[in-house]
């Protein structure tokens, strides 16, 4: 665990010199909390990548089951969970898959989000009418009834069908912010240029309105991550996420909610762990979106 | 400026006014020594309040404080002869012939509308239960008796095929008289979704008030109950999604009394609280993961997996029974030597069953051919992985617990197991129809063999309680010897353990725990006495004293 | 003004109407038959019930046209699990779930707005930061995980709270007297603390940079100027304005409050619909979870055009344009 702290720091120094040397860098590190944020990230990614290397324990060992419960200890630096796991071999291992399924759950709602805010935004008219009139009906059903209809209607729901949906019912957002963009974008000279030297839509949606329009997407990104990730816990806790044995810090929390009382470790760190790489996530997204911002690089 | 002191002003008031309004307490309702109000949380809820179509025990423990038996088992437990039943609708019998068995029903038994409690009531009731549309799984338990006729309004007579040890108890155990004239005219065959089932009308100790669905049920006590008034004069059964955060209610203080603390730190907890007197019993309950012995939806074809007698066999013995045990159990329960409940008296630590042996476990897996020739952990045969999918119901923690360290055992044995986790409904609907390779199940027994272990264990169950299609003509003949013809309870045991033991060697299944039960009841509550088959059949008698009410059981309502 | 409320609200019930369409389609081949799937059949009577409603074997559009009518009718189907209409379990629980989110409503801006007011007034200085990184780990925690610490704090070791239900089934069954509904509020507490305060967190940063942008403003040196005092000027000048993006979040706190309800109500076990909807789901009773998901998804509408509404009442400068909104 300490050497993952430290590769972390090192990460971010060395990232921190190299990005101050331009102005969005700079602006990037004066909020306080975002080199904080980046060390918090760089620190579960590496455990997540380092696995097998960081964990003591495979994750679904059951070390003593006659003994479950440990308090923790050197031996346990997290403790045991009511099955006699490791928890902390268990949080390293299910950061690959929280935080696998967060970013390919963003993945999947930031593409067809920037698409259809794309087309939305380009075309106008009856295009963007209809396209926002079916964000509207999106927006309108609240997500986790939405999947909770899935889980219902689809017994034995394949867990990448899942990630699929919870991508698939998280782009109405960013479908919105990218649509605004594009519409400021479209009237700006380069893309009547592009336009006079007979660039097609597609070229000149790609090549041109969408590189100025990624600083948006990309903060809205990387906030959508850490949403994912609450979704993703929220099912697990149902009981409708990630299924046994594969650990996910949703599910850890599930499997340690009913013996809080007398082994409140279980269930306390996966939560503490989710908070702060979405606090983390947070931070930098805000961070972001201030250096990215257009205005303040005119100013 | 004048707008500070106002807003201090208000805020004042209104602290007062609050003060004031948590100080009102409720109006002094109820007092002397028939008040009090007991509330039950329960894990489970019933399905439908009609006894013949429900096998739930919850639903057992609500309709057995609204309808009557005939006559009800003794503290003892005794199941054989008649010395040690309590009279009940019956105040008294006798014996016409070896086979002819008569009740005089009590004259002052009453439904709660008003009506006489008479002969015909149990007839009917006798018709029903045995009646095919009506498919009660009580049938079979009354497969001896061969008619129930009425002498008189008060007097009714049973036939048997023969005379057997255990004729009374199966006379009176399993009947719940019912209201003729009530149920009469509903068609049989909507017994189980029929408008009484969810607003009874008894003549038991407690009468029916209200069910809301998913939250409560509510019980009042009947004044002119001819057996004797009972003391607590409301019962609540309150319902939570699982047992633990029905004990968790418990030790807030919200509920007055649970079945079983289920876990050691439970057991811990409530047992050192003062206001929590603990009451261990014998547990009528054993748990098992039973193999599907025929093919998952064709019942004429053997199971592609556990059609293999030594397939099972090695499975039993590579699972650490005691080690599983402690981890869920701590001290609350006993490694079964077979399918039987610590509360049977047949139950004998010295039966002959697999031993643990993960050695001889995967010696002999491996001679029947599973290996693991791919180097994935899992042992499979002719490119066909050993892998299978266990069924367990959501609503059970201990379950749930158990497939999981069960996952682990099988998994370093070399055996894949996925687990369907499904809600108890569907999860009988699939037991029921044999829609599974594995299943975790746990059976709340008679307290005696002879009803339940036939029905579970032989050919006699199929469609019903033998989910895994069992069937060993041997242990057949050894359960109707021990049921039927033993001449004395020595022979009956010796036959008893006979049965288990050739059962175990064909290791039908992984008989997993035994419970024994510690029930929690504030102590307030006394007089308490729970009978180990079924903890609330005395609950009539428990009293709360005057000086000890506290104000929920002053409620007058 | 009235035009453009006109055409909003066409505009929302066109949204709950392709909602409407979209969940039959869903359901229709999602499930195949309305009689189950093989591996799980419906019990006959549940099954002969089904087809008088949607008429089994008639083409798909008649059978549109009839669950449209049932609807419009207030007839949501029939649960499986609890043998009564989903209309009539859903309206018992709807007020539960309702008076969670309005209290959770309450705690949010209540404590949202105060929080943003104070970080405005130090902007930039420790007070502004430290609350603002509170307000962010809060804001980031799992909404259930947080219930179920306060839970365990405040209910089980401390014992302040009770540890779960909307009431006391045996003294206070229904709120008829002051003291139930004392006792109703009490159990109240904690499952919209833990609604709130995830809300509040996200509320307080918004409200800090409204009041940021507004205390900038010219009317705000004038009435300095003037000599008014600064609460004076705080509170009766700048908020007023400051107040309008928390309009804009009384709409989206909509489908946050329902989610957040889901995973409060499974916790503290309350009595609402996300609970309902959550047992529905381990039971395969649809009829009950399509139920709850159209029931939530026109409150979701509704919440946003009353905050539309009450955006253009608060903001002139939307009434003098005519309208606008959002798409």
């Amino acid at each position: 665990m300490a050497g993952a702290a430290v590769l972390a720091l090192v990460v971010v120094a060395a990232l921190r010199r190299r990005v101050r040397a331009t102005a969005p860098g700079r602006r990037f590190f004066r909020h306080p909390t975002a080199g904080l944020g980046l060390f918090v990230l760089a620190f579960f990614v590496t455990i997540a990548i380092a696995a097998p290397v960081v964990a003591p324990y495979p994750p679904h060992y059951q070390i003593d089951i006659a003994h479950p419960d440990r308090p923790p200890s050197a031996q346990f630096l997290l403790g045991t969970d009511p099955f006699s796991r490791d928890v902390w071999s268990r949080l390293v291992y299910g950061a690959r898959v929280s935080l696998g399924i967060g970013a390919v759950a963003m993945l999947v709602a930031a593409t067809i989000g920037t698409a259809v805010g794309a087309v939305a935004g380009y075309f106008r008219r009856w295009v963007d009418t209809t396209l926002m009139r079916l964000v509207d009906v999106g927006l309108a059903m609240p997500r986790i009834f939405v999947l909770l209809m899935a889980v219902a209607l689809w017994e034995h729901i394949a867990l990448w069908a899942l990630v699929l949906l919870i991508g698939l019912t998280g782009w109405f957002g960013t479908s919105r912010l990218v649509r605004a963009e594009v519409l400021s974008l479209r009237e700006r000279e380069f893309v009547a240029a592009a336009r006079a030297l007979g660039a097609g839509a597609g070229r000149v949606i790609f090549r041109h309105v969408l590189p100025n329009a990624a600083a948006p997407i990309i903060v809205s990104g990387a906030l959508g991550i850490g949403n994912m990730m609450l979704l993703e816990a929220g099912l697990s806790f149902l009981g409708l996420g990630v299924p046994s044995p594969a650990p996910s810090w949703g599910n850890m929390i599930a499997d340690g909610w009913h013996k809080m009382a007398v082994a409140w470790w279980s269930s306390t760190f996966p939560g503490l762990a989710i908070s702060l790489v979405v606090m983390a996530l947070n931070a930098v997204g805000d961070a972001l979106r201030d250096a990215l911002d257009p205005r303040k690089e005119a100013a | 400026m004048p707008t500070a002191r106002p807003r201090a002003g208000l805020t004042l008031a209104a602290l007062a006014c609050l003060i004031l309004v948590a100080g009102c307490e409720r109006p002094v309702g109820c007092t002397g020594e028939y008040c009090g109000t007991i509330v039950i949380a329960s894990g489970g809820e019933p399905d439908i309040l009609l006894p013949p179509v429900s096998e739930f025990a919850i639903t057992r423990d609500v309709t057995d404080q609204l309808f009557l038996k005939l006559a009800d088992l003794g503290l003892s437990g005794n199941t054989i002869g008649d010395e040690d039943f309590q009279p009940q609708l019956a105040e008294r019998w006798e014996w016409d012939a070896p086979t002819t068995l008569v009740f005089h029903l009590d004259p002052r038994a009453r439904w709660q509308d008003g009506q006489a409690v008479t002969a015909a009531d149990v007839a009917f009731t006798y018709d029903a239960y045995t009646d095919t549309l009506v498919n009660s799984s009580f049938r079979s338990s009354l497969r001896q008796i061969a008619a129930v006729t009425t002498r008189d309004s008060l007097t009714v007579v049973f036939r048997f095929r023969q005379r057997y040890p255990e004729m009374f108890y199966d006379a009176v155990y399993h009947l719940r008289i019912l209201p003729a004239h009530l149920l009469r005219e509903v068609p049989r065959d909507q017994w189980r979704s029929t408008a009484f089932g969810r607003a009874p009308v008894g003549d038991g100790p407690y009468r029916f008030v209200a069910w809301k669905a998913g939250e409560s049920i509510e019980l009042a006590a009947d004044s002119t109950f001819f057996l004797g008034r009972p003391h607590l004069r409301r019962v609540i059964w309150r319902f939570t999604s699982d047992q633990q955060v029905a004990v968790t209610q418990l030790l807030a203080g919200d509920a007055d009394a649970v079945e079983v603390l289920i876990t050691p730190d439970n057991v811990q907890r409530a047992c050192a609280d003062p206001k929590i007197a603990c009451y261990p019993y014998k547990g009528s309950a054993y748990g098992y993961v039973g193999f599907n012995l025929a093919a998952p939806g064709d019942t004429t074809r053997p199971h592609p997996l556990f059609g293999d007698r030594d397939l099972r066999r090695a499975l039993v013995m590579a699972t650490d029974r005691e080690r599983l045990l402690r981890n869920v159990f701590g001290d609350l329960a006993k490694v079964p030597p077979g399918p039987v409940s610590q509360l049977w008296w047949i139950w004998d630590p010295e039966i002959r069953e697999l031993p643990y042996d993960s050695g001889q476990a995967a010696r002999l897996l491996t001679r029947t051919g599973w290996t693991d020739s791919d180097g994935d952990g899992i042992r499979d045969k002719d490119g066909r992985p050993l892998a299978f999918r266990l069924l367990l119901p959501t609503t059970s923690a201990i379950r749930r617990q158990y497939a999981r360290l069960l996952q682990e055992q099988f998994r370093t044995a070399g055996v894949d197991v996925q687990l369907d986790e499904v809600d108890f409904s569907l999860f009988n609907e699939r037991a029921r129809a044999g829609r599974f390779d594995a299943i975790i199940n746990t059976w709340n027994t008679d307290p005696t063999p002879s009803s339940g272990f036939p029905q579970t264990w032989t050919p006699a169950g199929f469609g019903r309680s033998n989910y895994g299609r069992y069937d060993n003509p041997e242990v057949d003949r050894l359960v109707d010897r021990a049921v039927t013809s033993a001449a004395s309870r020595d022979q009956a045991r010796r036959a008893w353990r006979a049965a288990v033991e050739t059962l175990n060697r064909d290791a039908p299944g992984i008989f997993l725990f035994a419970t024994s039960n510690v029930s929690a009841i504030h102590n307030r509550i006394i007089d308490v006495t729970i009978r180990p088959d079924s903890w609330l059949a005395l609950l009539r008698t428990w009293r709360i004293p005057a000086d000890r009410l506290t104000d929920r059981d002053r409620v007058e309502r | 003004m009235v035009a453009w409320l006109v055409r909003r609200l066409a505009a929302s019930i066109a949204i709950v109407f392709a909602v409407v369409t979209i969940t039959f389609f869903v359901v229709h081949f999602a499930h195949g038959t309305p009689c189950g799937t093989a591996d799980r059949p419906l019990p006959p009577e549940v099954c002969r019930q089904l087809c008088r409603r949607f008429g089994c074997d008639k083409p798909l559009w008649v059978q549109y046209v009839k669950y449209l009518t049932a609807l419009a009718h207030g007839d949501l189907g029939e649960s499986f699990g609890l043998h009564r209409p989903v209309a009539d379990a859903l309206a018992d629980a709807i007020p539960n779930t309702f008076t969670l989110a309005l209290a959770a409503l309450l705690v949010d801006f209540a404590l949202g707005l105060a929080l943003g007011i104070y970080q405005a007034v130090r902007a930039g200085r420790f007070g502004d930061v430290a609350v603002g990184n509170v307000a962010l780990l809060v804001n980031s925690m799992p909404v259930f995980w947080l219930g179920l610490v306060l839970l365990l704090v405040f209910g089980q070791w401390l014992r302040w709270f009770p540890v779960g239900g909307p009431n006391n089934p045996v003294l206070c069954p229904h709120v008829d007297s002051p003291y139930c509904l004392l006792d109703f509020l009490w159990h109240l507490t904690l499952p919209a603390l833990t609604l709130g305060l995830v809300g509040a967190a996200a509320t307080a940063r918004y409200q800090r940079a409204a009041m940021l942008d507004v205390i900038r403003q010219d009317y705000v040196w004038t009435a300095r100027a003037k000599g008014l005092r600064e609460r004076r000027v705080l509170l009766v000048h700048a908020l007023r304005n400051a107040l309008l993006p928390i309009i804009t979040l009384f709409g989206l706190a909509f489908p946050f409050l329902f989610t957040g309800a889901v995973l409060i109500e499974t916790v503290f076990a309350w009595p609402g619909m996300g609970r309902l909807a959550v047992n529905a789901i381990l039971q395969r009773d649809y009829p009950v979870v399509t139920g709850a998901a159209l029931l939530t998804s026109a409150m979701v509408v509704l919440g946003n055009l009353i905050a539309d509404a009450l955006y253009a009442v608060a903001d002139p400068r939307i009434r003098v344009r005519g309208g606008g909104g959002s798409a």
